[in-house]
């Protein structure tokens, strides 16, 4: 079992947390909210954006047809999209055929106790309430969400 | 699990071949199907720049070591899955290709790092790219992410690929890079697709 990185994004294209772990040894490894992960962000959320629409397009009329893994060659990425234009972005190796339950317990459990039930939290991490262009900055430094993440996920690192 | 529709996308990202599978099949526009094809070609370039840090940090170390061989053929090779389609129901063999089957053996993908496979709720999407840059999608009626269901459909579009390369591009009349509009194609497509 591998992880290689989690990802949120929020409705307004912004990428509002992102944990990337470099070594599969060590759990410990690599970046959290890291600014050079912004062009990565960037594309992942072109790639799943775009394969939403067409999965919108394939599914029968009047159902929604939501999108749960992409897979590679390399690696399997498993999204989960909330009622509220969250999505919730696992990416692992080939070996992981469904993450669901991780990215609901993820959302459920610790998102939603930690970051929406904090009242220091902003309820909308963008700057103004129309923004579309994925340009913010603003990011989840929760301390208690990024134990709780790293406690929970910490263990499938490797 | 049945393929509900069959698509090959050109080396340029058009949609040159389109056909459904199913009776239920939801019907899309011509346009939105070309949509779909540009999208999906480039989603396959972009699915490829963002491999994680951790397995190209694991390449780099292997490639030093010699491990890799020259070419980059790490990618894992597709096991061969029985014979599916190998003749027609009368028995007359399907192409041109030697033995019993079009292939006999596992195949390396040539499609090491780019798009392979989606899912959603209802439906999964399959990707086979060849070396020429010719990609074939299947759409499926079931959600699965199961190794052996991508096993399947990988060597299900491997051999629509040789009759692509049978009855499309040998016929004279076939120009490159046009929609496909040759009736042996069709035809063979059907029985391999009806088979599964």
């Amino acid at each position: 079992m591998a992880l290689y990185s989690f990802w949120i994004f929020d409705r307004h294209c912004n990428c509002i947390f992102d944990r990337e772990w470099t070594l599969k040894t060590n759990p410990s490894s690599g970046t959290t909210n890291s600014k050079l992960n912004e062009d990565t962000a960037k594309l992942l959320y072109g790639m799943v954006f775009s394969l939403r629409s067409i999965s919108q397009k394939l599914g029968s009329k009047g159902s929604f047809n939501e999108i749960r893994t992409i897979a590679t060659g390399k690696y399997r990425a498993h999204i989960l999209c909330t009622a509220s234009g969250l999505w919730f972005i696992l990416l692992s190796d080939l070996g992981q055929e469904d993450l669901s339950q991780v990215l609901r317990y993820l959302y459920s459990e610790i998102y939603v106790k930690t970051v929406v039930y904090n009242w220091l939290s902003p309820v909308d991490f963008a700057d103004s309430p129309n923004e579309r262009r994925g340009q913010g900055f603003r990011k989840i430094r929760n301390r208690q969400f990024l134990l709780a993440v790293e406690k929970f996920l910490g263990p499938m690192v490797n | 699990m049945a393929i509900q529709t069959i698509l090959v996308i050109n080396k340029s990202g058009g949609l040159v071949y389109q056909r459904d599978f199913v009776a239920t099949a939801p019907r899309l526009s011509s346009n939105e199907y070309l949509i779909l094809a540009g999208t999906l070609q480039g989603i396959v370039a972009i699915a490829s720049q963002i491999t994680p840090k951790s397995l190209q940090i694991a390449g780099k170390g292997s490639a030093k070591g010699g491990v890799e061989p020259a070419g980059g053929a790490a990618a894992p090779l597709v096991p061969y899955v029985g014979t599916l389609g190998a003749t027609t129901a009368s028995g007359t063999p399907m192409g041109s290709f030697l033995g019993p089957d079009y292939f006999n053996d596992a195949f390396a993908s040539c499609n090491g790092r780019g798009l392979k496979h989606v899912t959603t709720d209802q439906n999964s999407l399959f990707l086979y790219q060849t070396l020429t840059g010719i990609k074939f999608v299947a759409v499926s009626t079931q959600p699965t992410t199961n190794a052996m269901a991508v096993a399947v459909a990988e060597n299900l579009l491997r051999k629509a690929y040789c009759l692509y390369a049978d009855y499309v591009m040998k016929n004279p009349f076939y120009e490159p890079e046009m929609p496909i509009k040759c009736e042996l194609f069709d035809q063979k497509l059907g029985v391999l697709v009806g088979q599964l």
